[in-house]
């Protein structure tokens, strides 16, 4: 070995491990942020029954533009982050639950239905987006308790070809075909939205007037 | 044989990894963040006709003014961001060195344009420029994110070897050379624009800051400080 030669060694771990590394993290930190997903959209009637008590409108819009706000904005925070569960080699090179891709599909409906219709006050839509919430959480949380997180005390037997069979980098042709049906998935939601979206715009103001 | 490198060559070594290794990890971690800040984009963009539902079960101007001054400046700060991470990508080193989407500068001068358009247009009154805007950054979005997935995301796939060679930058270098300069001269020729276009409606005089206006009184209440 020259020096050269250990100097691109040296590099490609450096590249290499940071990545991985990153990923990893992402991938611990979801499960977080899953369960501030579901803890944020269960919390609406604790969030509805403070409103009451303020004496002042103002608190009480503040007090519900800093739920919603909040709420959503955790959302689009865990499918950008599980954005990495569409890429083929991501989840190839990395250990990652195997249902992770279709847990981002299942976000980014409710964010389309959150679009299309009004969740705060259609009952069953609310209820819809609470499935797609609590389904999203259960494809993510099983695989990583189950899979990603039991290969150290389920190593062999059943228990063992569950934990690999739930982890991405073990059970690979699943995990890739997953990814691809989550990616098609997605693009045909998004082209949904942005249809929706720029159609809108044709028969209404865009910037809207005062609130009633 | 490793034995047969000096300390010296071996401190070099392992300097030059540092820094080659930390600049192309670097610069690989923002090339598959920008996946995520294009999504972002795009969700904030598209997301209006939720913000403008929210904005009507608001009981309160100020706080219907504060959730769209919110919403405005997420929004477009989220684009800002994207389009400043974008700018990585016209320095040729990196596109010859690292491999990334073939046509991330065309993207970059797509979400350019969208800036532009919100710059000169109004986009937040007008449909037409709004739709302007939509088309420049879901263009730039494509642009960006089709060759991510399908290309440098994909490379453990031997039957995408094909699509891989064909959108990854390191693959064709002149081609990637080319789109990169093609790229350059029209962000160029976006920011002439956009300094002529400031320049020729800044006004004549030295700019003052706008006294904040009075509250408006009622006329019985004017009459009552009038007569005060």
């Amino acid at each position: 070995m020259n020096p050269d030669q250990l100097t691109q060694g040296i590099t490609n771990a450096i590249t290499a491990g940071g990545e991985q590394m990153l990923e990893n993290t992402l991938a611990v930190m979801l499960p977080v942020l899953w369960l501030a997903v579901i803890a944020l959209h269960l919390a609406r009637p604790y969030m509805l029954h403070m409103i009451p008590r303020f004496t002042l409108r103002l608190a009480a819009d503040i007090w519900w533009i800093l739920y919603v706000a909040l709420r959503d904005l955790v959302i689009v925070l865990t499918f950008m982050f599980s954005i990495m569960f569409l890429f083929p080699d991501v989840t190839v090179a990395d250990p990652l639950p195997i249902t992770g891709g279709l847990a981002a599909v299942c976000l980014f409906a409710v964010l389309v239905i959150k679009l299309v219709r009004d969740v705060d006050e259609d009952r069953r839509m609310f209820v819809l987006t609470s499935n797609l919430l609590g389904f999203g959480a259960l494809l993510y949380l099983i695989p990583t308790v189950l899979g990603l997180q039991a290969t150290g005390t389920a190593s062999s037997g059943f228990w063992g070809r569950v934990a690999n069979g739930l982890t991405t980098s073990t059970n690979p042709t699943v995990a890739v075909a997953l990814a691809w049906f989550s990616a098609a998935a997605v693009t045909a939601l998004g082209i949904y939205a942005v249809v929706y979206s720029t159609k809108q715009t044709t028969t209404t103001r865009v910037r809207p007037d005062i609130a009633a | 044989m490793l034995a047969a490198i000096t300390q010296d060559q071996l401190t070099n070594s392992i300097v030059q990894a540092m820094v080659q290794g930390e600049q192309q990890w670097l610069v690989s971690t923002i090339a598959a963040f920008l996946p995520a800040l294009w999504t972002l984009s795009l969700i904030l963009h598209f997301s209006r006709p939720y913000m403008v539902r929210m904005i009507r079960k608001l009981t309160l101007r100020f706080a219907a003014d504060v959730w769209w001054l919110s919403f405005v400046l997420v929004r477009d700060a989220v684009m800002i961001i994207t389009f400043a991470l974008s700018f990585l990508f016209f320095l040729p080193n990196f596109a010859h060195n690292i491999p990334l989407p073939i046509t991330g500068p065309i993207a970059g001068v797509f979400m350019f344009w969208a800036l532009l358009v919100k710059l000169t247009g109004d986009v937040d009154d007008s449909a037409r420029d709004y739709r302007l805007s939509s088309a420049f950054l879901v263009a730039g979005a494509a642009l960006w994110l089709v060759p991510q997935l399908l290309a440098i995301e994909t490379v453990s796939q031997p039957y995408m070897a094909g699509v891989v060679n064909a959108l990854t930058s390191t693959s064709h270098q002149d081609i990637t050379t080319a789109i990169l300069l093609g790229s350059v001269v029209l962000m160029a020729l976006t920011g002439a624009y956009i300094f002529n276009f400031v320049i020729s409606g800044a006004p004549q005089d030295a700019p003052k800051p706008a006294r904040a206006a009075a509250p408006a009184l009622a006329d019985a209440e004017a009459a009552a400080v009038s007569a005060r």
